[in-house]
């Protein structure tokens, strides 16, 4: 028993100064650790903050109400920081948008919102009315309420494939990666969701007259 | 090219990415029909008021600064606390009142908590599981009538061709996926055609098979998150059913066939569809 005790007596004595050579290192440590990290913040402020428009607008369609987007933004960008490392695509864009749509889909799935899927009155909306003209669609397209009206009538999958499509003029096939659907049904869903829109709009129009 | 099919086309058209051969044969025909012209018209009118009219929402400025604080504080906890940062991060943003209030509860509230989520918990994780064998029961009920509806009221197909390049697209236009066709003739299986179903609460593909003087209704939806993969057969009423998945769908092949000729049917059809 008495031998450890003499050992450990040793080292003590040898190492006198050793308490302050461990804070040392821990300090010269916990600076470059610090270091590394404003580093790769620094990137991925870099990478992703431009595209902060892009990601509100994307959220703010699908939650339609504003304090929720910016919620769902704050906790996407937050995600996307913590898996930033993976991160090796060229398109930052697509790639955050991936995720604040995943995000969004969290919070409607929270809050319950019935229009996750296209659970959508067809046949309500597919009759009763005569279809407007091309040129009396044109009159109306400056009407920006009119249309954003129109849109959030539709379903989530609607809204959002066309906000990426026209306001973001993605591509089909960018649009196929970040829905995780195959490009055919970009082309399908696409197509559904302008002529819903367009019966929409077409119901909204012979209203106000 | 004609109407259909250029209708099938006109939003890829419009949106420019078809490629340039389809583009070209899209045009000749808008320059001959003028039915589609005006389809066209009112689709690039559609196109033009939704890029002018849908409000953009651009961020608040008080947003960035809002995610760049946050971003700060995530690296600042994770300093302090190491290897748990995902936890804490989304405990932080969401729920920092609810942790005062739990150090303010007497202890036997927790344990009472804690026992009503954990019977929730089992409660809904068991349910489900002990309901599972009856929604396949059901489903196969809602197959095998499908099957006979689709023979009985004459109503087989809503397109009725063997060629796999009618049937895709006219299917594609009208689901929200887009479902794997191909012929087998030369295997002893033609294609008839295709038709819409409902099933499993969602609209389906329905592909029309013949054997001899039989029908294989060949249902197809894409696969949902937490399906079993493995191959089912079923017999009932006198129908045969047999199940499997791929990656992409779920496959119900419904028959009076024997089950060894739907068996063989299913292995053509995915030797036809090459590997997955």
């Amino acid at each position: 028993m008495a031998l450890p005790l003499e050992a450990e007596h040793a080292s003590a004595n040898e190492d006198f100064d050793s308490p302050r050579k461990i804070v040392k290192f821990f300090v010269v440590k916990k600076a470059e650790h610090e270091h590394a990290q404003n580093a790769e913040l620094a990137s991925f402020e870099e990478v992703m903050l431009p595209h902060l428009d892009a990601a509100h607008n994307l959220a703010k369609w699908l939650v339609r109400n504003e304090q929720d987007a910016q919620d769902v933004v704050q906790e996407a960008y937050l995600r996307a920081f913590r898996s930033f490392a993976g991160f090796r695509g060229s398109n930052g864009r697509a790639w955050l948008l991936t995720i604040v749509r995943n995000t969004s889909y969290t919070l409607l799935q929270k809050n319950r919102a019935v229009d996750l899927t296209t659970t959508f009155d067809e046949e309500i909306h597919a009759m009763g009315h005569e279809s407007v003209s091309p040129a009396t669609i044109l009159e109306h397209a400056e009407d920006a309420d009119l249309i954003k009206n129109a849109m959030d009538e539709l379903p989530a999958e609607f809204r959002e494939i066309l906000a990426l499509r026209h306001q973001e003029d993605l591509s089909y096939k960018e649009i196929a990666d970040i829905l995780k659907i195959p490009t055919g049904t970009v082309m399908s869903r696409l197509a559904r969701a302008r002529g819903k829109l367009k019966e929409c709009l077409t119901d909204r129009i012979s209203q106000e007259k | 090219m004609n109407c259909e099919e250029t209708i099938n086309l006109i939003d890829a058209y419009v949106d420019g990415e078809l490629d340039p051969i389809a583009s070209q044969k899209v045009e000749r025909h808008l320059r001959q029909c003028t039915k589609c012209e005006e389809g066209y018209e009112a689709h690039t009118a559609m196109t033009q008021a939704i890029s002018r009219g849908a409000p953009y929402y651009k961020a608040p400025t008080e947003l960035r600064e809002r995610i760049r604080s946050s971003l700060r504080d995530a690296i600042d906890m994770n300093a302090h606390s190491g290897s748990v940062r995902e936890n804490q991060l989304l405990a932080r943003r969401t729920q920092p009142e609810r942790r005062n209030v739990f150090s303010d509860l007497p202890w036997n509230w927790l344990g009472l908590a804690a026992a009503v989520i954990l019977t929730a918990a089992i409660v809904s994780t068991l349910l489900p599981r002990m309901l599972a064998p009856s929604s396949d029961q059901f489903l196969a009920t809602q197959l095998i009538a499908s099957h006979v509806r689709s023979l009985m009221a004459d109503h087989l197909t809503d397109v009725a061709s063997s060629d796999q390049h009618t049937v895709k697209p006219w299917l594609d236009v009208k689901l929200d996926f887009a479902a794997p066709v191909v012929d087998l003739s030369s295997q002893g299986f033609p294609l008839i055609g295709g038709r819409l179903d409902y099933l499993d609460n969602r609209p389906v593909a329905a592909l029309v098979y013949q054997r001899r003087k039989h029908f294989i209704n060949l249902f197809v939806w894409p696969v949902e998150s937490e399906t079993t993969r493995a191959t089912k057969a079923v017999s009932r009423q006198g129908y045969h059913l047999l199940h499997w998945v791929d990656s992409d769908f779920n496959y119900w092949a419904v028959s009076d066939v024997s089950s060894s000729d739907l068996q063989a049917f299913r292995e053509q059809f995915q030797g036809q569809l090459g590997p997955h």
